[in-house]
C-alpha cells in the first residue's frame, strides 16, 4: 500500500472535484454553442440567457444543412486536411528521423534550428507574401494552394514529435536489420513504423487538427465557395450588422462535432503517442 | 540508398500528383460554373458553346446568404446573367470581417476582381493603391445618373473624378423606444445636445435605464465622432489649395474649441448618467444589442435594427425614428457603402452590370429603405431615413486607416483616461495630420 | 575525412531532409528573407513615391510610436501569463486524469473539446457569454454574489488583456493535459513504490520523483508553447482588436495594423523582425544559461 485508506479516499473526492470542475470549465462554451442553435430565434439573444431550452428547434440545422454550403464546406475542409495529414506525416516521418539519428552533421543541426525559427514568424505577416508565391505559380483559389500553406505550417511540429519517438527506440534494432542488408527506408517502414502508431496517430491528430481550424489563409487563398473550407464557412453567417446566431453554432456544433468523436476515439493513442515521444523530448 | 532516392522520387510525385490533381479539380469546376449557387447542387452545369466568347467577371459581395435580402441579391444577380448572353457572373460572397484583407492582398497581387461590394472607409485606400477605374465618362453617359443622390456622388470623386460608385446608404438617424421615453417623462426626444444632458439625470430616476447610447469603441465609433463632429461644424481634414488635405484645428482656435466640446459633450454623456458606464467601450455590437433589448432609450443608428424585430420582438414593439440629437447644426452621418470597379479587362460589361446593380428594379428588390436613388423610397423607416439624406456628411476622401484609429483612440483618452478636452482634440489633430503625412496625403508637404 | 559509412549516412540524411527543407524554403525562408529585406526599405503602398533604402528609419519610428512600449509588455503578460496557467491547469488536469477514476475516457475526451473548437467561433462565443447585459457568465456571478452588478471584462483598462489570456489558457491547456499526462505515465511505478517503502509521503514523493521526471516534457511544451503564444494573434483581434486604448494590443496586432490597415509593410517588417530578435535572443541566452548550469 503506497498510501493510507483514509488519505486515499479524501484524495479520490478532490480528484473527482476537479475533474468536474474541468469538465465545467471546458464544456460550457460547447455546450452554450449547442443550446443556442436548438433555440428558436427570439430567445438567443435576451436579457435573460439561459442554459435551458423552453422550446427544441431544429430549424437551424435544417438551414445549415439545406440553405447553405456547410456540406461542400465540410468535404473540402476533409479532403485539404486529410491529404495535408498524410503529406505531413510522410514528410516529418523522414525529417524526424533525420534530427534524431544525424544530428551529428551540421546540416542536420541548422535544419533543426531553421524549423524552431519557422515558428516564430508571425501568420499575419506571411498573408501578403504568401499570397503573390501562390498567385504566381497559379495557385491562388485551388485546394493546392491550402495544402501547402498547411503542410508548411505543421511540418516543423509533426517532425519534432516524430523525432521525439525516434529518440525513444533504440538504436540497436536498426543495427542487426542493417546488418542483414536492409535499406534505411525498408527499415523506417518495416522495424520503426510498425512499434509506433501511437505516435503515427498523435502526429496525425495535430497536423489534421491545424489544417482543419485554420481560418484565415483559408479565406484569402480561397475565391469561391466551391472551394471555401469549414471555419470561414461558418463565419459567413456574421452579416456586417446582424449574426445569425442559431445557423452560426448549429454549423459550429457540425464542424466541431466529428473532430470530437474522432478524438474521444482515438485518444487513447494520443496519450501513448505522446507518451513515447514527449519523455525524451 | 537506393530505397531511399526511390522514396523519395515517389513521395515527391505524389505530393506533386495530389497537388496538381487538386488544382485541376479547382480549375474546372471555376471555368464551369459561371453563377455560383450557395447550395452547390447544381453549380457544375455546363455553359453552352456560346460560353466561349462570353466574358466573366468576378464579383465579391458580403452579402449574407442566410437572409432573404442575400438571397434576392444573388437571386438578381442570376436575372442579370441570365439575360446577358456575353456576360458571366461569378459572384462569389465574402464576409465583411475578411472582405478588407482579402482585397488587399488580391489588389496587391495584381489579382483584384472586377467589382466588389467594400465600405466607404476603405474608398480612399484603394484609390490611393491605384486600384479603382476612372468611371466618370461611363457615368455621365448612363441616362440615369440623375437619380443619384448629388451628395452622394460628391463623396465618390477624387481630383474632380469619379471613382467608386454608390452601393447602398446607411443613413443614421434617432431610434428611439417610444414607450420608455414616456415612462421617463418625455413625450417626444430631445433635439439638443442640452436637451439631451438635461433630461438624463431624471430620466434614469424614473427609469432605472439610461436615456442614450454610444459606441465608444471598434468601427462604429469614429462614424458617430464625425457625425457630432460635422454637429458642431468642425470637420477632421480639409482639401486645401495643393489638392492635399490637412488638419486645421490647430491653426484655429475656433476650431480647436468645437472639436473640443465634442469630447466635452461625450464626457457629460458619462458624467451625468446619460449613457451606461460600459457603452465608453461599446463596439456596435452591444450598442445595437442593448438598445433592442430596450435596455437604454434612444440610439443614432441604422435601418438594419428594422430587422431585429424578428429575434427581440418585445424590445422592437415601440421604437421610432427622429432627427439625430445635435449641437451646433443638424447633420448625421451617412455610411456610403460603394461598389468598387476595379480597372479590369472588360470595363464595359463590368460598368454595364453596375448600372444593373444601382438601377431601380435592383435596389427595389434589395435595399428599399437604404437605396442610393432618389426615386426609390421605401414607406416607413427607409421615408425617414431617406428624410435626412441631405443633411448627411460622410469622411474625407483620403486613406482612414490610420485616422480611424486615432479618432477611436481619442474618445478612448476622453472617456477612460479623463482627459481634458482641449489636450484630447489637440492629439487627434496631430495624430490626423501625421497620418496624412505618412501616406503622402498631408497639404504642403 | 570522412569514413566511407558517413558518407553514404550523410547522403541519406540529406535524402531525408530535402523534402521538409523545400517547404520551408519556399514557403517560410523565402516570405521570411522578404521581411527582413523590406524592414530596411521605404515601403508604404499608399505612398509610393517614398521608396529606396531606408536604413534603419523604420526601425527608429517603430519604437518610437506612441504605443510600443505597451504592446511590448502586453506581449509579455500575455505569453508569460498565458503559458503559466496553461501549465498549472494542465499539470492539475494531468494528475487527476491519472487516477484511476471512472470515466476516465470521457473526462479525457471532454478536456480535449476547448482545443478543437475553432478559435474564431470560441472567441464570438466567449465574448458573448462575458458581456454584462446579456451574457450569461456576468448574471451568473451576479446571481452567485461573487460581483455586486455585472462587469464589462473586455471594455475595461484593467481587465481585457486578463480575460482574453483566460480565454487563450481555457484554449490550449488541453496541450499540455495530454504532454504531461504521457509524462506522468511514464514515470516509473518501481520508482515511486521503493520511495514509498523508504517512507516517502505522498506529496514528498510527488515533488522529488515525479515531477523530475516531468521536466523535459515540460521544458519543450513551455518552450514551443512560448512561440506560438508570442505570435498569436486571432484571439485578441476576435475578442477586442487589441483595445480598449491598445490596452490588451500585443506586437503581433500592432503588426497587423501596421501591414493591413496602414500598408506601411517597411515598419510592418521591421516590427517583426525586431520581435523576431528578441525571441530568439530570448532563447540563445537561455540555451547558453542551461548548458553553463549543466557543466557546472
Amino acid at each position: 500500500m503506497l498510501i493510507s485508506r483514509r488519505k486515499q479516499r479524501i484524495l479520490t473526492i478532490a480528484t473527482y472535484l476537479i475533474l468536474a470542475g474541468f469538465t465545467l470549465y471546458c464544456l460550457m462554451p460547447f455546450l452554450w454553442m449547442f443550446v443556442t442553435s436548438i433555440k428558436p430565434d427570439d430567445q438567443i439573444r435576451t436579457l435573460n440567457p439561459s442554459f435551458l431550452v423552453k422550446q427544441i428547434t431544429f430549424g437551424h440545422f435544417d438551414n445549415v444543412l439545406n440553405n447553405s454550403a456547410f456540406l461542400t464546406f465540410f468535404k473540402n475542409s476533409l479532403f485539404i486536411a486529410s491529404v495535408t495529414t498524410v503529406a505531413a506525416l510522410l514528410i516529418s516521418i523522414f525529417a524526424g528521423y533525420a534530427l534524431s539519428r544525424f544530428v551529428r552533421f551540421k546540416g542536420v543541426k541548422l535544419f533543426g534550428v531553421a524549423m524552431m525559427l519557422s515558428q516564430m514568424i508571425p501568420g499575419v505577416l506571411l498573408l501578403i507574401p504568401l499570397y503573390l508565391v501562390m498567385k504566381n505559380v497559379s495557385l491562388i483559389n485551388t485546394y493546392a494552394s491550402l495544402i501547402l500553406a498547411y503542410t508548411t505550417f505543421t511540418v516543423p511540429l509533426c517532425t519534432f514529435m516524430m523525432k521525439g519517438f525516434f529518440d525513444t527506440i533504440p538504436y540497436e534494432m536498426e543495427e542487426s536489420a542493417e546488418i542483414d542488408g536492409a535499406s534505411r527506408v525498408g527499415i523506417i517502414f518495416r522495424i520503426l513504423l510498425p512499434v509506433s502508431l501511437p505516435s503515427l496517430v498523435s502526429t496525425s491528430l495535430f497536423a489534421f487538427l491545424n489544417a482543419w481550424n485554420e481560418f484565415m489563409f483559408g479565406f484569402v487563398f480561397i475565391n469561391d465557395e466551391s472551394h471555401r473550407t469549414l471555419t470561414p464557412g461558418v463565419s459567413l453567417f456574421k452579416g456586417l450588422y446582424q449574426t445569425d446566431w442559431g445557423s452560426m453554432m448549429a454549423a459550429s456544433v457540425l464542424s466541431v462535432l466529428p473532430i470530437v468523436l474522432i478524438f474521444i476515439f482515438l485518444q487513447r493513442f494520443l496519450v501513448e503517442g505522446m507518451t513515447a515521444g514527449a519523455v525524451k523530448g | 540508398m537506393k530505397m531511399a532516392k526511390w522514396s523519395m522520387v515517389l513521395i515527391s510525385s505524389m505530393m506533386l500528383a495530389s497537388a496538381l490533381s487538386a488544382c485541376g479539380n479547382g480549375n474546372n469546376e471555376t471555368s464551369s460554373s459561371s453563377t455560383n449557387e450557395t447550395s452547390g447542387t447544381n453549380a457544375s452545369a455546363t455553359e453552352p458553346a456560346a460560353a466561349e466568347e462570353a466574358v466573366t467577371l468576378k464579383f465579391w459581395s458580403a452579402l449574407d446568404p442566410s437572409s432573404d435580402q442575400g438571397k434576392t441579391i444573388q437571386q438578381k444577380v442570376k436575372e442579370f446573367d441570365d439575360s446577358h448572353d456575353k456576360i458571366n457572373i461569378d459572384l462569389q460572397v465574402i464576409s465583411y470581417d475578411v472582405l478588407h484583407d482579402k482585397l488587399v492582398a488580391a489588389i496587391n497581387a495584381g489579382d483584384a476582381p472586377d467589382i466588389s461590394w467594400g465600405l466607404g472607409e476603405w474608398f480612399g485606400e484603394f484609390n490611393k493603391l491605384d486600384a479603382l477605374a476612372d468611371l466618370t465618362d461611363a457615368f455621365n453617359a448612363w441616362p440615369e445618373k440623375d437619380k443619384i443622390y448629388p451628395n452622394v456622388l460628391e463623396a465618390m470623386q477624387v481630383d474632380g473624378k469619379l471613382k467608386a460608385l454608390p452601393n447602398y446608404l446607411g443613413i443614421r438617424a434617432l431610434l428611439y423606444h417610444e414607450e420608455l421615453l414616456k415612462q421617463g417623462g418625455l413625450t417626444e426626444p430631445p433635439k439638443t445636445w442640452d436637451e439631451l444632458l438635461n433630461a438624463a439625470q431624471s430620466f434614469k430616476e424614473k427609469t432605472g435605464k439610461e436615456i442614450f447610447g454610444i459606441a465608444g469603441a471598434g468601427v462604429r465609433s469614429p462614424q458617430e465622432l464625425i457625425m457630432y463632429l460635422a454637429q458642431n461644424d468642425v470637420v477632421l481634414a480639409e482639401k486645401q489649395a495643393d489638392g492635399k488635405f490637412k488638419n486645421t484645428w490647430l491653426d484655429n482656435p475656433d476650431q480647436l474649441a468645437k472639436a473640443a466640446e465634442v469630447f466635452r459633450f461625450y464626457q457629460d454623456l458619462v458624467a451625468k448618467n446619460a449613457v451606461k458606464a460600459d457603452a465608453r467601450t461599446w463596439g456596435w455590437e452591444e450598442e445595437d444589442q442593448n438598445f433592442v433589448l430596450g435596455q437604454y432609450a434612444m440610439v443614432v443608428n441604422g435601418t438594419w435594427i428594422e430587422g431585429r424585430a424578428s429575434e427581440n420582438p418585445e424590445g422592437m414593439k415601440d421604437v421610432k425614428i427622429a432627427q439625430p440629437i445635435y449641437g451646433g447644426k443638424p447633420a448625421t452621418f451617412m455610411e456610403i457603402a460603394p461598389l468598387f470597379i476595379y480597372k479590369s479587362k472588360h470595363p464595359e460589361e463590368t460598368f454595364e452590370l453596375a448600372t444593373f446593380l444601382m438601377g431601380a428594379d435592383y435596389q427595389k428588390a434589395v435595399n428599399p429603405s437604404s437605396a442610393p436613388r432618389t426615386d426609390v423610397v421605401s414607406e416607413g423607416w427607409g421615408k425617414q431615413f431617406m428624410a435626412l439624406a441631405e443633411q448627411g456628411i460622410a469622411y474625407p476622401a483620403v486613406s482612414l486607416g490610420g485616422i480611424t484609429k486615432a479618432m477611436e483612440d481619442s474618445l478612448a483618452l476622453a472617456l477612460l483616461k479623463k482627459e481634458k478636452p482641449e489636450d484630447v482634440a489637440t492629439q487627434l489633430s496631430d495624430a490626423i495630420n501625421d497620418s496624412l503625412k505618412k501616406n503622402g496625403e498631408l497639404s504642403g508637404s | 575525412m570522412l569514413t566511407l559509412r558517413e558518407k553514404r549516412a550523410r547522403r541519406i540524411a540529406i535524402a531525408f531532409i530535402v523534402p521538409a527543407l523545400l517547404f520551408f524554403l519556399l514557403l517560410n525562408a523565402f516570405p521570411l528573407g522578404q521581411v527582413l529585406w523590406d524592414s530596411f526599405q521605404l515601403k508604404n503602398l499608399l505612398n509610393k513615391a517614398e521608396n529606396g533604402f531606408a536604413g534603419l528609419a523604420n526601425y527608429a519610428e517603430v519604437v518610437k510610436a506612441e504605443y510600443f512600449m505597451t504592446a511590448l509588455k502586453n506581449t509579455v503578460i500575455w505569453t508569460v501569463l498565458s503559458v503559466a496557467g496553461e501549465y498549472a491547469l494542465g499539470l492539475v488536469s494531468a494528475i487527476a486524469l491519472n487516477q484511476n477514476v471512472i470515466g476516465r475516457t470521457i473526462f479525457r475526451g471532454i478536456i480535449i473539446i476547448p482545443w478543437v473548437v475553432p478559435i474564431v467561433i470560441a472567441g464570438m462565443t466567449w465574448t458573448w457569454m462575458l458581456t454584462p447585459d446579456y451574457g450569461i457568465l456576468n448574471i451568473w456571478m451576479v446571481k452567485l454574489g461573487i460581483i455586486d452588478q455585472p462587469y464589462y471584462w473586455l471594455g475595461e483598462l484593467n481587465t481585457a488583456l486578463l480575460t482574453v489570456v483566460f480565454v487563450n489558457i481555457w484554449r490550449s491547456f488541453p496541450f499540455f493535459t495530454i504532454s504531461l499526462l504521457a509524462g506522468l505515465q511514464s514515470v516509473s511505478r518501481d520508482m515511486i513504490e521503493a520511495a514509498a517503502i523508504d517512507g516517502a509521503g505522498v506529496r514528498r514523493r510527488f515533488w522529488h520523483i515525479v515531477l523530475p521526471q516531468l521536466k523535459t516534457v515540460s521544458l519543450t511544451i513551455i518552450f514551443i508553447h512560448i512561440i506560438w503564444t508570442a505570435v498569436n494573434f486571432d484571439f485578441i483581434w476576435v475578442m477586442t482588436e487589441g483595445g480598449p486604448l491598445h490596452s490588451s494590443e500585443t506586437l503581433p496586432i500592432m503588426i497587423y495594423r501596421y501591414a493591413m490597415q496602414e500598408y506601411n509593410f517597411g515598419q510592418a517588417s521591421a516590427l517583426a523582425s525586431m520581435m523576431l530578435g528578441f525571441m530568439v535572443a530570448g532563447f540563445v541566452l537561455y540555451y547558453f544559461y542551461a548548458t553553463r548550469k549543466n557543466r557546472g
